[in-house]
């Protein structure tokens, strides 16, 4: 069996940004700093893309995909949505909550349903990408639910009778706003979260803390 | 249509040549330190365990053996009236893969130190600690990390709290990842929270070597873990002078993987550039008594099949790859 994280190991620490909107408001806390990305090869099909730190090269991933890079130990840093993280199962490290990219995780539906219509549905239908999030929420509050896995567009799910309701990220309300829905419920908050490789951080910590320390710097500055 | 995976591995010559001369080397390492080779069926009976494989023979489910420790366990408390002091062990164990990358079939060689006397306790960590030093130059392996750690250092403050056990596992779960976030919130309106969330704290600090045990003053369980703490103070102390070169020897107080297992101090090596752990181990003297005997047990295992993979990857980071299967 071939590990994929072999042929990597020897050089530059490598880092997962996300791709997205998380991804976007990464890099533009990153500018102008150390680890801010090199704009051409961020332009270009490069697929390592050198910081201003030479010893620091950054991945850019889907953010699905980016805790399994991470705790294959590829990258040996990540920086990751909680709600990514919170539906899958990998085994990595969470080592700081980065307080940016917040969200309110949440069921949603028409304007003016309440949560306690919806309890009174003998087969409630809820369409959502958070598969393992509603679950749990459902769990705690003791209630069945159908569930319509969908990965974008969640909110033409109601509109067009594919859900009752749906559970999915909130950052302004617009989204919602403009397709006639509103928040009946929040069920949590996501944000930015810095991961690591477990054997990476702990097999060489020298490596990786001080890179921590100054990401962890960097990026909790409001 | 069946897919190959590597779940189940074959090895190639210089695979097999491999596996067969590294399990001979530890097992004469063990032997030369007084251990004796037991081998287990590798049926068990007892198919209860989530992770095992099974399968029925006619009306009987059973399962493959899954760990070592357990089996041997199984049979060394039916058949013994007093434990053999040192056992060792080496083959295949089968365990559902956790991740996509892990064999299902892994190859194992690993030792266990029985004992009935509480009071020797000290002194045979000690010695499981200093035979796990040696593993890495048995395998040519150029470095290596020994982090020591102990699975009392959460269980003691959790128990004492009386945390029900829902709320054990999910702050246990948030350690796991080094989230201190997550355990804050875990902790939620607990009474206990502003208490634990500061242990937690000061185990996830990262001070290291002997030092590194004066971020338990800064725990408000500093009383109630005095003795793990002089435990793991001596043990440390203990192996500094043995330190072979190549390998070095940390502290990791916020080692919490197996907590439901382990009772003590525990042991993990890693080595840089190393993507998995490779060997594992600590005290477990919970698991005996579970089985009808007052004995005390502690032991490792070294997981050859990452080792195996590791060689294959980065044959730099061992002395002799290349020459030992000419």
């Amino acid at each position: 069996m071939t590990h994929p994280a072999g042929p990597f190991n020897h050089e530059a620490i490598l880092v997962a940004f996300p791709k997205g909107r998380l991804g976007d408001e990464l890099l533009s806390r990153l500018a102008g700093t150390s680890l801010a990305l090199d704009e051409a090869a961020l332009n270009s099909r490069v697929l390592r893309i050198p910081t201003a730190r030479p010893d620091v090269q950054v991945l850019l991933l889907k953010g699905a995909d980016l805790p399994r890079y991470v705790a294959a130990g590829v990258a040996s840093l990540g920086i990751v949505g909680s709600d990514t993280l919170d539906e899958m199962d990998v085994d990595l490290l969470e080592l700081a909550d980065l307080k940016f990219g917040s969200c309110r995780l949440s069921l949603c539906g028409a304007k003016g349903l309440t949560i306690e219509a919806l309890k009174q549905k003998p087969h409630l239908r809820l369409a959502t990408k958070f598969l393992k999030a509603t679950a749990d929420w459902l769990k705690r509050e003791g209630l069945t639910a159908e569930l319509v896995p969908l990965q974008s567009s969640v909110e033409l799910a109601p509109i067009l009778g594919l859900a009752d309701a749906i559970v999915d990220l909130v950052q302004t309300g617009e989204t919602l706003k403009a397709h006639g829905l509103s928040e009946i419920k929040v069920l949590g908050t996501t944000s930015a979260r810095l991961v690591a490789a477990r054997v990476a951080y702990l097999a060489d910590p020298e490596r990786l803390r001080p890179l921590i320390s100054e990401i962890i710097g960097l990026l909790s500055k409001e | 249509m069946a897919t190959h995976t590597p779940h189940f591995p074959d090895l190639l010559f210089s695979g097999a040549a491999r596996l067969r001369r590294w399990e001979g080397l530890l097992m004469a390492l063990l032997a030369d330190a007084g251990y004796q080779e037991l081998r287990s069926s590798l049926v068990m009976r007892e198919p209860h365990e989530k992770a095992s494989l099974r399968f029925f023979d006619g009306d009987h489910l059973l399962a493959l053996r899954w760990d070592y420790t357990t089996a041997l366990a199984r049979m060394l408390a039916k058949r013994f009236a007093e434990p053999p002091p040192r056992v060792s062990y080496a083959g295949a164990v089968f365990r559902r893969a956790n991740q996509p990358w892990e064999p299902v079939e892994r190859f194992e060689v690993g030792c266990e130190r029985i004992h009935t006397d509480k009071a020797i306790r000290d002194e045979a960590d000690v010695e499981l600690a200093r035979l796990l030093m040696a593993v890495p130059a048995t395998l040519g392996l150029r470095a290596a990390i020994l982090q020591i750690g102990s699975a009392a250092l959460l269980r003691r403050p959790m128990e004492q709290e009386q945390l029900p056990k829902a709320l054990a596992d999910a702050v246990t779960r948030a350690l796991l990842r080094r989230a201190p976030h997550r355990v804050k919130e875990a902790l939620g309106g607990h009474p206990a929270s502003p208490r634990l969330f500061a242990h937690v704290e000061a185990l996830l600090s990262e001070s290291d070597g002997i030092g590194g045990l004066q971020a338990l003053d800064r725990s408000p369980y500093a009383g109630l873990l005095e003795d793990e703490r002089e435990h793991l103070r001596k043990t440390l102390e203990a192996l500094s002078p043995f330190v072979p070169e190549g390998l070095r020897l940390r502290l990791d107080l916020a080692d919490v993987q197996g907590l439901d297992f382990y009772t003590g101090p525990t042991l993990r090596l890693y080595a840089p550039g190393a993507q998995q752990e490779l060997a594992a181990g600590g005290r477990y003297d919970g698991l005996y008594p579970e089985l009808g005997k007052p004995w005390f047990a502690a032991g490792f295992c070294v997981r050859l099949s990452p080792l195996l993979d590791l060689a294959e990857t980065r044959p730099d980071l061992f002395d002799s790859i290349g020459a030992e299967v000419q």
